[in-house]
Parts: structure tokens; C-alpha cells; sequence
């Protein structure tokens, strides 16, 4: 089928098969290696990009539902150069360990941050639980989301 | 120091920041082939026909392979170095199954997708055998001719010291029973690697995440009869490990796959894939007699403990020889008796898990010695207290000094911060649904291998033109940080910027032997290495600048990266990294090696509090300290995440994790059913680091990796003992364990 939706603010056209996962559109069509599968059942969301501003597993979207969204991945959100505040705030936290994990983590913050600039340690919490980190004990992350909201910076 | 006992950011954070780190599973090599698994169905089985007909069809498809068309040749998935003795027992593709998920076939294909499809083709004819899913059944002796060494493997008994019952007529005799569950380790990044033949020159390369690239290139060159010279292992990001990457599993079959293709090769696990068919933590059961005065002083402890080492040896035979050494690492224990045996069930395979059995060990000691202090009515730290190690202490059965060990402080202080006396005061006479109780627990580990052999490492350092410094060392980093952990100690060494460094991570190629990352060793041992190469980097520099400025050498000396001429500046690292090549024709480059001699004390002492319902089961931690003797934290930061990531995955292994195999021998190889601890029920963890610099640890560290995750679940099994009065050391302990526990108690005390 012909899918036409936006990648990091670009329009895309694909010719893909229908229940293609959007985990495999990205890192096979569109080479956005960032995002990583932990388990390819919504469970571990390291795999997690926002889709129309919410949070979502992409191992569990497919290319039927893909028509005229909008999608942000890790590579959309900022660079070294020209960073996102959590992105940042991530690094300097020492909420990096192994990695693996990390560009769903930022991404499942930056859904909560855009719907509340203003969440708390709970809501933190509460929108980071999907997402597993085996290396840390969290404390590092929602620390370094809390550094993110106080430092503001831009939306999407 | 600029770097070292700060915060570091790791070396790779931003690149994992912005989602440019390279994985294994991100690498594309042209003209790859991707190669899809086929699993054994069945638990026990033979293969009695393969039709790849079908498969063969599809356009794309490479080839199928499978036990007719491979060889039989047999390796071992944990053999770690040269020569050692290991049960071979693992085909590339094994013809007798042993387990659901034991390879079967694989397909190769142009992408993953085509070999997905054609794989669901192949259609194998498959014989059943009586199998056996737990440790009595194989003693029943079901699968007594699963392999020619038959199915249970005893370890030959571990004594030391001389105890008899008899001659302490006061002496206080305590049995306890321990069984613990399947564990898997749950690396976010799942097992990958890429394996490609090179028909040209006959090289074989595999990149892979691995925790020893030298290990397993002997395994490598063995099973396919290359010599070592023409293998190049590469070690790759690794997306976290635990000890699921010092098992060859994956690489193996890529390699072999490779050779015959003579194409690159892509072996990719899902979740499922890798929870069912990789590597697993053994349910081990254990039984401890402990013998100990009046007065808590321990006289002899006695062991008997089983590893279920699922279907094939592994390393379960040594896993349960290691078992033994652990239990005397923490207290002085005259008298040791220790009895183990592997036995072979149609399960998983079992493997490394972070500790290497310390903290199975600790599990069974440290919940007897809680049961062991509420006979005498003694107070579980003053138990501990009473037997903790001082000071250059003895371990005797290595016969080697425990040096600085700070059990006693962490102990001493731990009770202190986390208000311990306070606190059971509270737990005392309790009523009603929620009940709260307190533990602790102590867990001892190692720095390296030594007294064993092989315990050593090289590092070489040269520098270049604009004084950047390129260091070549065998690292293997998990995740957590040990390149930078290099950097720091490498920049405050020479006294220069860690941006101006260059480490890469090992390659059998390009940097010298090492016995890679286990045994926490990394820091420790190779750690040495790196700064006695330092130290002779610095005398390279001083006989540089000797000639350079034809001054005489003994006028010289070095800080921070300037070379001083009796106290006055000559010249600066930088400068003399250039002049030495322009002018002496002699780059700054130096070698040096360090061989362990020594294995100081480390530990970690944890205290918990729980809370318990008593209507559901449900426990929840409340409170949680852990008190490290560290020797020196190099990157603290980075130490203190580390052990909270360690204390989640005791509290789960504690409470929640379990990998559930079924009736008929299929693994529940999901996410769905093994529950890791997420950030919203993760308990404060507080950290309290002693640093007690050791005598032989570069810049006084001690080891820190594994020693975090040892007495976690050991203290979590002691605070629920203590919150319900009960005496169980089952787990993870679940709410329906606890439900049943509490009814066959018949209630509580003191009512609800």
C-alpha cells in the first residue's frame, strides 16, 4: 500500500506492505537507526517515537495506521550540536549507561513534556514506567527529565 | 585529580543521546545475508528428516542448514581459555534437541524478512523422547542417556578447616532450605551478531557484543579449525550484558554460516528468541547447616547445593564448583563442607549471571545466619558483626589476605544511617494488614581471578603529533561506563584532557590478550596495567626531553602534563609529543603488563525495609540503603547508578522474576510474563560509599559490577522474614507463595 505521513517534519511516501511495523519502516526504509526494539511487544519501549504528540510503541504500530501522521524520532528531536534540553539533561545526568534503552526513554519524556510542561515526579514516573532501564535505578533518568523541564526549551 | 572520584558522563553518552551509537543490530555490511532461527518444539527430541524444499523457492533464499548438512564437530558455549577442560556437548546445529528453543535449522536469506518466511517452510520431522523438566525428575533418572556423561555431574566436595559436632555441646545447630527460580538477565539490546568470511585472504571477522573476544576466538578457531590469526573478533557496543555475553551462542553459528556462504552473515534475536534459546540464571536448590555458639561465633557451616544447568552442561558444572568458593568471602568460617551436583533437565540452558554464584551463596548463608540470630536471640548485625573479616584477615581457602576490608564499617555505619536500631524497635508488636519489617544482608565478591592463573593484562600507549594519545587495551565495556572509566584514570595520569584519548574497545586483531570481562577484573586488573604503562610513558618523555633539551635527566620530573627542569617549566606533553617524533625520531610510546597478585575483601552491605499485606501477599520495599567498600570510586556518578540498577534487579529477582517454563517443556518467552522492575515501583536507593583505598587497586579501587547485585536478594528475603515472622527462602517470593505461607502458618501473630 502507499502510505503518505511525515518523518521528523518531512513528508514520506512509501509503497509498503500494510502490516508493516513502523519499527521496521524506520530503521529499514528510512535508515533512523535510533530507534531500538527490546522486545517487539510494547513491553520494554525502547522502540518508543511520538506519533501526533503521544508516546507510542512502534513495534506495535503498522503501516495502516501510519496515513497522514505525524512521527518524531530520536534523530528529529536534536543533535549534539543543536540538542534538545533532554537530550542534554540526559548526559549530563548520567542517566546513560548501556543505551540501549535511552532514545525511547527521551522520547516517552518529550510526549509527556509537550502534553505537561509542568508534570510531576509522579507523572513522571507514571509515563516513564513502560519504558525498562536494566542498567540504572531510574533515579538518574527522572532526575535528569526534572533538569530538562526546569531548563524549558523548545517544542515540537 | 581532574577526572577520577567525579562525575563522568560516558565517553558514547551523546552519541546514545541522539541515536547515533552503533549497535551490532544497527551494522549493515554490503551483500549481507540475514540468517533466521528454527527452534526445537519439543523438549526433548531427535531430528529425523529435514524438507527445505519449499523454502528453497523463495526467491532470496540462500540456503538451509540443519544437522545433515553441517558438521558434527562439538564445542562448549562457556569455555572461557585455552585448554580448558569443558563438556563438548553443542553442535552448530544439533541432530538429539534437548530443550524447546535448541537450534534445529536456520535459513539464510537476502534480508531478514524472506529468511523469517522461508524458515516457517522448512518442515522437520522430529521423534519424541521422554523428557525431564526439573532436577527430582532427571534423579528419577528419565533422561539418564541424554549424553554419554549421562545427566547428573557431581562436583568433588570442597573441605576445609576440621570441625565435630560433639566437642561444642553448646553449640546451636540451623537448617535451612533455599530454592531459587529460573532468572533471565533482560538486556535491552537482545543477542546479535554478524559473522563475515573473507574468501580472499581466509579471515574470518565476527563483530559482536561479547565479554571476551579472546575466549572466544579460541572456541571460534577450534570448532572451525581456523588458526587464531585469521579470526578477528570485535567487540561492539553492548547494550548491557550481565553475564548473558560471556556465552558463545549466537557467534558460533554466524561464524560457521559465514564460512560456508563466504558472505556476511546476520544473526539477530528477538526477545523471545533470546529469553527461550540463550542463556539463563540455573534454579539452583540448596540446604545449609550452620553450627554456631552461644555467643554467634560461627564454627562450621555445611552446604549441599544442586544447579539445574538446563540442556546441556554449560557451565553448571563449575558454576556449582564456583558456588563454594563464595561462602568465605565475607565471614571467618573455620570449617567448611560443601557439596554440589549439575543435573541436566530439558530446560533453557544455564549460564554467567552477574556474580557468578556469589549471590546465590549469599542468598542461602545470609538467610540461615538470619535464622540462625533469631534462635539465639541475637541481633542480625551484631551476628554478622561477630564473624565479619577484619582487617588483613585471611581467606582460607585461597590462603590469601583480604587487605582493607571494610565489612565491619559498612556494617557499623549502615546500621547508623539507615536508623536500624530505630527501626526494629518499630517493627516490634505489630498488628493489622500491613506489616513492616526490616533485613540486612552482606555480600562478598573477588577482584579478579587471582590466586588462579591467567590473571593478567597489557596495555600499550603512544602518542601522536598534536598530543593526542591513542591507548591500545583489551576493554570490554558493558554499558557502564569502563572506557571512560580508562580515560579518567589514563587523563589523570599523563596529566591530560580525557577528549584528547583514543580507546577502542578489544579486537583480536589490534590489542593484546586478555581474558576479557568477568570476574569483575576489568578495573581492577587491567586497570594496573594502564597505569604502569603510564608510569613508563612518563619515563619516555623524561629521557625524550633529556635529549631534546640535552639536559640531564635527573634534573627532570613530570605533573599535570608539563616536564619540569628542576622546577622550572621546559616543556608540556603536547610539545613533547611533537618534538618527539620531528626531533628524536622516537614516538612517545610505551608497553607494560601486570599480573594479579592479590584479592582484597569487597563488599557490599544492604539494608531493607519492606512492607507486607497480609491480605494479598503483596510486598512492597520501602526503604533501601546499600553500604559499598569500594576502595576508591572512580567514576562515582556512574558507581552509584550502577548499584541502584543492581538493587532493582535483586528486588525483582527477589520478588517477581521468574522464567516460567510450562508443562510441555515451552518457555514463556515473553516480557508479558517476566516482570522487570519499572520506575514507578522502584524504592529510593540510598548509596553510602566507603572509600578505604586498597593497596593494589589503581587509585585504591575495588571492584564494583557484580559485588552491588550479591546481597540484594538475600537482605529483601531476610526483611520479609522479619515483617511476617516467617521462614521462607523460596524465590521470587510471589503473592501467592506468601498467601500460602501465611495460611499453613495458620495467620499471624498478634492478629490482624
Amino acid at each position: 500500500m502507499i502510505v503518505k505521513f511525515t518523518v521528523n517534519n518531512e513528508n514520506r511516501t512509501l509503497d509498503v506492505s500494510p502490516n508493516k511495523r513502523l519499527i521496521d519502516i524506520l530503521r529499514q526504509d528510512l535508515n533512523l537507526k535510533g530507534t531500538k526494539e527490546g522486545c517487539g511487544e510494547g513491553e520494554c519501549g525502547s522502540c518508543t517515537v511520538i506519533m501526533d504528540n503521544k508516546a507510542v510503541n512502534s513495534c506495535l504500530v503498522i503501516a495502516c495506521q501510519l496515513e497522514g501522521k505525524s512521527i518524531t524520532t530520536i534523530e528529529g528531536l536534536g543533535t549534539e550540536d543543536n540538542p534538545d534540553p533532554l537530550q542534554t539533561a540526559f548526559v549530563e545526568e548520567l542517566a546513560i549507561q548501556c543505551g540501549f534503552c535511552t532514545t525511547g526513554m527521551i522520547m516517552s519524556a518529550k510526549a509527556l513534556l509537550i502534553k505537561n510542561p509542568n508534570a510531576s515526579e509522579d507523572d513522571i514516573k507514571t509515563a516513564l514506567s513502560g519504558n525498562i532501564c536494566r542498567c540504572s535505578g531510574y533515579e538518574q533518568i527522572i532526575n535528569a527529565v526534572q533538569k530538562a523541564q526546569q531548563s524549558g526549551g523548545k517544542h515540537l | 585529580m581532574n577526572y577520577v572520584g567525579k562525575n563522568i558522563p560516558l565517553t558514547d553518552a551523546w552519541a546514545k543521546a541522539t541515536g547515533t551509537a552503533e549497535y551490532v543490530c544497527d551494522m549493515e555490511i554490503p551483500n549481507m545475508l540475514y540468517a533466521s532461527m528454527i527452534f526445537s518444539p519439543y523438549p526433548h527430541c531427535t531430528v529425523e528428516s529435514v524438507d527445505d524444499s519449499e523454502a528453497l523457492k523463495i526467491p532470496g533464499v540462500f540456503g538451509v542448514y540443519h544437522c545433515f548438512n553441517t558438521p558434527p564437530d562439538t564445542f562448549n558455549r562457556f569455555r572461557t581459555f585455552y585448554g580448558q577442560k569443558v563438556y563438548n556437548q553443542e553442535r552448530i546445529f544439533n541432530k538429539h534437541l534437548k530443550f524447546v528453543g535448541d537450534r534445529a535449522a536456520a535459513v539464510l536469506a537476502d534480508n531478514a524478512e524472506t529468511a523469517e518466511k522461508a524458515a516457517k517452510l522448512v518442515s522437520i520431522k522430529y521423534k519424541k523422547l521422554p523428557y525431564s523438566l526439573d532436577i527430582k525428575t532427571t534423579e528419577q533418572g528419565v533422561i539418564d542417556d541424554i549424553f554419554s556423561e549421562g545427566s547428573v555431574y557431581n562436583v568433588p566436595q570442597l573441605e576445609i578447616g576440621n570441625f565435630t559436632e560433639t566437642e561444642n555441646p553448646d553449640i546451636v545447630k540451623t537448617a535451612t532450605h533455599t530454592e531459587m527460580q529460573r532468572l533471565a538477565h533482560i538486556c535491552i539490546e537482545t543477542h546479535c551478531c554478524i559473522a563475515d568470511y573473507k574468501s580472499s585472504t581466509k579471515e574470518l571477522i565476527v563483530y559482536t557484543p561479547t565479554q571476551s573476544v579472546f575466549s572466544l576466538r579460541t572456541v571460534l578457531g577450534d570448532l572451525l579449525k581456523i588458526p587464531y590469526h585469521k579470526i578477528r573478533v570485535v567487540k561492539t557496543t553492548m547494550g548491557g550484558s550481565f553475564g548473558c555475553k560471556q556465552e558463545w551462542v549466537l557467534e558460533p553459528v554466524a561464524a560457521y554460516l559465514a564460512t560456508v556462504a563466504k558472505r556476511p552473515v546476520k544473526l539477530n534475536y528477538n526477545r523471545k528468541d533470546d529469553m527461550i534459546s540463550t542463556v539463563s540464571r540455573a534454579p539452583i536448590t540448596g540446604d545449609v547447616i550452620s553450627y554456631i555458639m552461644p555467643d554467634g561465633t560461627i564454627k562450621g557451616l555445611e552446604v549441599n547445593a544442586t544447579v539445574d544447568a538446563g540442556g546441556y552442561i554449560g557451565n553448571s558444572y563449575d558454576y556449582a564448583l564456583a558456588m563454594g568458593y563464595k561462602y568465605t568471602r565475607n565471614y571467618r568460617i573455620p570449617y567448611l563442607k560443601y557439596n554440589s551436583r549439575a543435573v541436566i533437565t530439558n530446560t533453557p540452558v544455564s549460564g554467567a549471571f552477574r556474580g557468578w554464584t556469589s549471590p546465590e551463596a549469599t542468598l542461602m548463608l545470609e538467610h540461615n545466619l538470619d535464622t540462625a540470630a533469631k534462635k539465639l536471640n541475637m541481633d542480625s548485625i551484631d551476628i554478622r558483626l561477630k564473624n565479619a573479616y577484619n582487617e588483613n584477615d585471611i581467606d582460607n581457602r585461597i590462603n590469601v589476605s583480604l587487605e582493607n576490608t571494610q565489612i565491619i564499617r559498612c556494617l557499623k555505619e549502615g546500621r547508623k544511617i539507615f536508623e536500624w536500631d530505630k527501626r526494629k524497635f518499630a517493627c516490634q508488636k505489630q498488628t493489622g494488614r500491613y506489616r513492616t519489617g526490616i533485613g540486612v544482608a552482606c555480600g562478598g565478591h573477588v577482584n579478579g581471578y587471582f590466586p588462579r592463573k591467567q590473571d593478567f593484562a597489557t596495555t600499550t600507549i603512544s602518542s601522536n603529533e598534536d598530543g593526542t594519545v591513542n591507548i591500545l587495551v583489551s576493554l570490554h565495556d558493558h554499558g557502564c561506563g569502563t572506557v571512560t572509566c580508562f580515560k579518567a584514570m589514563a587523563a589523570d595520569c599523563l596529566g591530560i584532557k580525557r577528549e584528547d584519548i583514543l580507546i577502542k574497545e578489544a579486537d583480536t586483531a589490534y590489542t593484546p590478550f586478555d581474558m576479557g570481562c568477568f570476574s569483575s577484573r576489568t578495573t581492577y586488573v587491567i586497570g594496573n596495567s594502564l597505569l604502569n604503562c603510564c608510569k613508563k610513558l612518563i619515563e619516555q618523555i623524561l629521557a625524550n626531553a633529556s635529549k631534546i633539551y640535552n639536559t640531564n635527566i635527573e634534573y627532570l620530573t613530570y605533573k599535570n602534563g608539563i616536564v619540569y627542569n628542576q622546577g622550572k617549566k621546559l616543556t608540556s606533553f603536547k610539545e613533547i609529543s611533537r618534538d618527539s617524533i620531528i626531533v628524536c625520531q622516537k614516538q612517545l610510546y610505551a608497553t607494560a603488563d601486570y599480573i594479579n597478585k592479590s584479592n582484597p575483601g569487597v563488599h557490599g552491605v544492604h539494608f531493607a525495609q519492606v512492607e507486607a499485606d497480609t491480605y494479598t501477599g503483596h510486598i512492597k520495599v520501602t526503604d533501601y540503603l546499600a553500604v559499598h567498600d569500594i576502595g576508591k570510586a572512580i567514576n562515582k556518578g556512574i558507581c552509584k547508578a550502577q548499584i541502584q540498577g543492581a538493587v532493582n534487579m535483586g528486588i525483582g529477582a527477589a520478588l517477581k522474576e521468574s522464567l516460567i517454563i510450562n508443562k510441555n517443556g515451552s518457555c514463556k518467552g515473553s516480557l508479558k510474563d517476566y516482570h522487570v522492575i519499572n520506575c514507578f515501583e522502584t524504592p529510593k536507593i540510598n548509596i553510602h560509599l566507603i572509600e578505604e583505598p586498597c593497596e593494589h587497586g589503581p587509585f585504591g579501587a575495588k571492584s564494583i559490577g557484580e559485588v552491588c547485585f550479591v546481597p540484594v536478594s538475600a537482605v529483601i528475603v531476610n526483611a520479609v522474614n522479619n515483617a511476617l515472622n516467617t521462614d521462607i527462602c523460596t524465590i521470587p517470593m510471589t503473592p501467592d507463595l506468601i498467601m500460602k505461607e501465611l495460611c499453613a502458618k495458620g495467620g499471624l501473630k498478634g492478629g490482624l
